[in-house]
């Protein structure tokens, strides 16, 4: 057993310049969905009140000055009240300046907690762009993935939404769940698209460590989807999205022209960003840093240094760049090699790449295209390598992250 | 100590029929230990062999035991009883004057009883039989008897009669030890003649040497000489194992005790040497016993390249403690840099090879076991071949040469059947068999010792539902029809794959070991092509179907180091696996080239 210690073990990272995004972790859900490895808390018996003061307090001092994005994450942001939401958002406001800077600001929804009011609370309060965790519109799934609300709900919160006027409006859903079908999905997916014309998510279920899901695949209980089927559900929803004009901007990402998430590109352009919360995590420079994933030390970490800096990931050169490709080749533009180097904070001579061959082995066997000139040659997935694009990463991670093992992730003391 | 209150023996048994229970019972009658001081199987001290309940080094222990008011002391050697440590009893043999023969009345005569009672015989050792565990209801002592009079021609009708687990017998046993067993003779004055019979590493004492004295007297700090390897040392300390290590100030004839000096690895040492004083010498040697025979091979890789030193150090301080395994530098096509390691058997391996991944936290990656083949060249010149990747092609030799082994099968007489058909299949030749008695069979059969490396013990077991016991021995090298089975993966060939095997299973083989690596070889980006192959003749194929769906990893919130990690895990999990042109093989795999074949 570890007592939560007085003050946080770590060094916080610097506060990065103006105009960084800027990620605000809610930990707080209605339940634990069975699937979730994402840091969060039934939000029962809560202090919420006292976490968004704890958020301010952290932001004054890492910030950045007048993001270009803010987003909303968690947890289940629309959970909070609007007067917290208030004034979380108009304490930042104070803080950074928000409002004026951003291009893009986004919340994250679920169906129990967004109704129109909460929608126009939110469009009040300076968030325009909604993402709505709808995942799914099978009762008896949703109640298999162990979320509070009915296939209905995700199409009257989105509609909710559209008729509060939101007019970035995104879905989140999940495919190759245990018994799902072709038809199912297409069903699904064309209910939904009737809805959210702007953006759309489509991820494909993974069974993660410590999740109830992995438990279960691993007693049996749960079978994965067979990968024929998989590969079914994904190609499904890029034709899909495709008539409904929402184009594959990333691998599991769709969204209408100038619809695409500018936060969320940030990240798989390998760029610098700032998270506030527990379980948040920032990236200034090369360095990594990233808030407990648990309240309590959070809280209390706040409350006496201003910062809750858990630990620090400073992966070497090779491993920057391994992160870059694995990243920027989500993305359906690709990836420019030198902006790869930029990104990783890569030192060396640009001929000695060590990316650069792995990426050309995987030209060789169909999995990755160039394009443009020498020069300014460009990278991307081919059609066959955009569903294993996974295990691509692991290629890249594994021949330029050298030897060395995995260095644990150091988690916050149980709660 | 006058010698003719001394008595030397061996309990030599098959495995499980109690030696060590018996042991413990004698050591606690005499009074040397406490029994609540008692563990049991007190001299079994290593984990290993207390977790696999098997003796790997023969230890020795003392016992002090009062016939009609005089005092005796019994130097009894514990021996090993799997046939991979048969070297071990040999060396314990030369130390003795006599053995106990334990035999489990239930069980009867097994094969290993009889390995070890020929070796007593042949060391011309008085031998006791000693009928033990009679206190089960299904004991059978009278046909037992009978099977040891008929298999080893010992007159077996006054065996004593005990239960070692209740401690039953177990005096008269201490009692016919002095009446039976000569007294060691041998004259205190004589130059030193001392026989190392073990040696054991301890990771504070260093090497402690295992002795018996056959003449003269060894006093501590003597400056003794190694006869046969011409070291000298010191004595720096000298006693007796009561059963712990007793110091003493000297040890004369026929008494068995040990000595540490500053030895540094069991390497330096000879087991079977001669010691003798410096100041002193003997005339000559005591007859040695014989170097281990290596009867498996295998290579062993570190799984990371880079941790070859590693793997080095960790083989020199396996070694100090267990000398009867040997390693050399090899390379691989395949595989690169790794140990070629020699054992006396299969468990013998898999020990080695626990305590190097247990003790020395290594990760790698062990090519199938095989054993030793001879070629003949044109010339008529004969080569060793070390592993099946190293066989020169066919043009470059006459004939391949393989170790035939002379098994000897104790089993029920109804089995004998079924036995005879699994030896032939095994490309056994008929020798003999024996019966014991009307329902026990020796059955004996000349059989590849490649044949019965790896599955033929299993067989034997479940063929005779578990009674069926055996024992082998080298016969020599004799030449058959062999070739070598070649694996392509993707078209290159795998030297760590490969094997030697008998030109009518090569079809079948071939495709038993594709059809293996099909299901070992994860999937790849790619697809993997296997190929089984005799020379440019392909014998099977197989492919590894790519990769088509992984992906997934939903990313965003910016945890990227922990989803990095997650990703590490999936390269981490081929922690044991080695990556051969860019085709990732899991340890396993390396091992399908054994096993039985497909019917
Ligand atoms: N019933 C009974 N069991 C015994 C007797 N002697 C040994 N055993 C059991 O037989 C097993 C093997 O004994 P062990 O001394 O390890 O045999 P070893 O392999 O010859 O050293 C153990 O489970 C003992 O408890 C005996 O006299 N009677
Ligand atoms: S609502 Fe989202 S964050 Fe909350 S538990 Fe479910 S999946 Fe996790
Ligand atoms: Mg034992």
């Amino acid at each position: 057993m570890t007592f939560p210690r007085t003050s946080p073990p770590a060094a916080p990272l610097p506060r990065p310049e103006p105009g960084t995004a800027l990620y605000v972790h809610l930990p707080f859900c209605a339940t634990k969905c069975h699937y979730c490895d994402f840091f969060s808390v039934p939000a029962e018996g809560q202090d919420l009140e006292g976490m968004v003061e704890s958020i301010l307090k952290e932001a004054a001092q890492r910030a950045p000055r007048a993001p270009k994005t803010l987003f909303l994450g968690g947890g289940t942001p629309s959970l909070l009240p609007a007067n917290l939401l208030q004034r979380l958002l108009d304490g930042l406001q104070e803080l950074t300046g928000w409002r004026e800077s951003v291009e893009e600001a986004s919340a994250e929804c679920n169906p129990e907690s967004l109704d129109s009011d909460k929608a126009k609370a939110l469009l009040d309060l300076g968030i325009p762009r909604l993402s709505v965790g709808v995942q799914a519109l099978d009762d008896e799934v949703l109640e298999l993935f162990g979320r509070v609300h009915k296939g209905q709900d995700g199409l009257r919160a989105l509609e909710a939404a559209r008729d509060a006027g939101v007019a970035q409006l995104s879905a989140d859903m999940i495919y190759a769940w245990p018994g799902q079908t072709l038809k199912r999905w297409e069903d699904d997916l064309g209910a939904v698209l009737e809805l959210t014309t702007q953006h759309l998510s489509a991820y494909n279920l993974t069974y993660e460590e410590d999740t109830r899901f992995k438990r279960w695949l691993d007693q049996g209980r749960l079978s994965k989807a067979p990968e024929d089927l998989e590969l079914a559900l994904f190609e499904v929803a890029r034709e899909l999205c495709g008539a409904a004009g929402l184009a594959p901007y990333e691998v599991s990402n769709y969204s209408l022209s100038g619809h695409e998430c500018k936060h969320n590109i940030n990240y798989w352009q390998n760029g610098t960003y700032l998270g506030l919360g527990p379980g948040a995590v920032s990236k200034v420079g090369p360095v990594r840093a990233g808030n407990p994933r648990g309240i309590a030390s959070y809280l209390k970490w706040i409350d006496t240094c201003g910062h809750a800096t858990q630990w620090r990931d400073e992966p070497d050169e090779s491993t920057r760049l391994a992160e870059g490709w694995w990243l920027g080749l989500r993305l359906a533009e690709g990836l420019d090699p030198a902006a790869v180097r930029t990104a990783a904070h890569w030192q060396g001579d640009p001929a000695q790449d060590p990316a650069l061959p792995v990426a050309r082995e995987l030209v060789d066997l169909g999995l990755l295209e160039t394009s443009g000139q020498e020069a300014h040659e460009r990278f991307r997935l081919t059609p066959k390598g955009r569903p294993v694009a996974d295990a691509i990463a692991v290629q890249f991670l594994r021949q330029l992250g050298g030897n060395q093992d995995p260095k644990p992730t150091p988690e916050g003391p149980l709660e | 100590m006058n010698t003719g209150q001394i008595r030397n023996f061996a309990i030599v048994a098959h495995i499980d029929h109690g030696k060590s229970t018996l042991a413990d019972r004698m050591l606690e009658q005499s009074g040397a230990v406490k029994k609540r001081d008692m563990k049991a199987q007190l001299l079994d001290d290593m984990d290993l062999e207390r977790e696999r309940g098997i003796t790997i080094k023969a230890h020795a222990v003392t016992i002090p035991h009062k016939k009609d008011g005089v005092d005796f002391l019994l130097n009894m050697i514990d021996t090993p009883g799997h046939v991979d440590f048969n070297y071990e009893v040999e060396k314990s043999m030369q130390a003795c004057e006599g053995a106990i023969l334990l035999v489990d009345a239930s069980q009867g005569v097994e094969a290993q009883t009889v390995a070890n009672a020929y070796l007593a015989i042949e060391a011309d050792l008085e031998v006791i039989p000693v009928l033990n565990k009679t206190d089960l209801a299904h004991a059978r002592p009278d046909e037992v008897a009978e099977e040891i009079e008929n298999s080893l021609g010992i007159d077996a009708t006054d065996a004593l009669r005990v239960s070692a687990k209740s401690g039953e017998g177990v005096t008269e046993v201490l009692d016919s030890i002095i009446d039976r067993i000569p007294p060691p003779t041998g004259d205190s004055n004589a130059p030193l003649q001392a026989l190392i019979f073990d040696a054991v590493y301890n990771e504070y004492r260093g090497v402690i040497v295992y002795l018996r004295v056959m003449e003269g007297t060894l006093n501590r700090r003597d400056k003794v000489l190694m006869m046969g390897s011409g070291k000298v040392y010191e004595a720096v300390e000298i006693g007796t194992f009561r059963p712990k290590m007793t110091p003493c100030e000297a040890l004369g004839p026929g008494e068995v005790g040990y000595f540490i000096s500053n030895i540094k690895t069991l390497g330096d040492l000879r087991i079977g040497d001669t010691l003798t004083l410096q100041g002193k010498p003997a005339q000559g040697m005591l007859p040695g016993y014989a170097e281990p025979k290596h009867m498996v091979f295998a290579d062993f890789y570190p799984t990371n390249p880079g941790e070859f030193e590693e793997m080095r150090e960790a083989l020199e301080t396996l070694l100090l403690s267990d000398s009867s395994f040997s390693y050399e530098p090899v390379t691989s096509d395949a595989l690169g840099f790794g140990f070629r390691c020699g054992f006396l058997g299969l468990l013998h391996m898999e020990i080695i090879q626990e305590r190097l991944e247990r003790e020395h936290d290594l990760d790698m990656i062990q090519t199938a076991p095989s054993v030793t083949y001879k070629i003949k060249r044109k010339s008529g010149e004969e080569e060793w071949v070390l592993s099946p990747g190293a066989l020169p092609n066919p043009d470059q030799y006459e004939e391949i040469l393989e170790p035939i082994v002379r098994v000897s099968m104790l089993i029920p007489a109804e089995y004998v059947g079924v036995m005879m058909t699994i030896a032939t299949e095994h490309r056994g030749v008929y020798v003999r068999q024996d019966y014991l008695s009307t329902t026990r069979v020796q059955l004996v059969f000349d059989i590849p010792l490649a044949e019965i490396m790896y599955d033929f013990y299993d067989k034997l077991k479940s063929a005779t539902r578990g009674y069926g016991t055996m024992n082998y021995d080298l016969q020599g090298y004799f030449a058959d029809d062999l070739v070598k089975l070649l694996i392509l993966v993707n078209a290159k060939e795998v030297d760590a794959l490969s094997s030697i095997v008998h030109k009518s299973r090569a079809d079948i083989r071939g495709r038993t070991v594709i059809k293996k690596l099909r299901k070992e070889i994860p999937r790849h980006l790619f697809e993997v092509r296997l190929q089984a192959a005799v020379g440019s003749r392909i014998l099977a194929r197989e492919s590894i179907a790519p990769l088509r769906k992984d992906v997934t990893a939903k990313c965003y919130g910016g945890d990227i180091s922990r989803k990095r990690k997650l990703l590490e895990k999936q390269k981490a999990g081929k922690r044991k696996m080695r990556q051969v042109g860019n085709v990732d093989i899991p340890q396993k795999a390396f091992l399908s080239v054994l096993g039985s074949d497909d019917k």
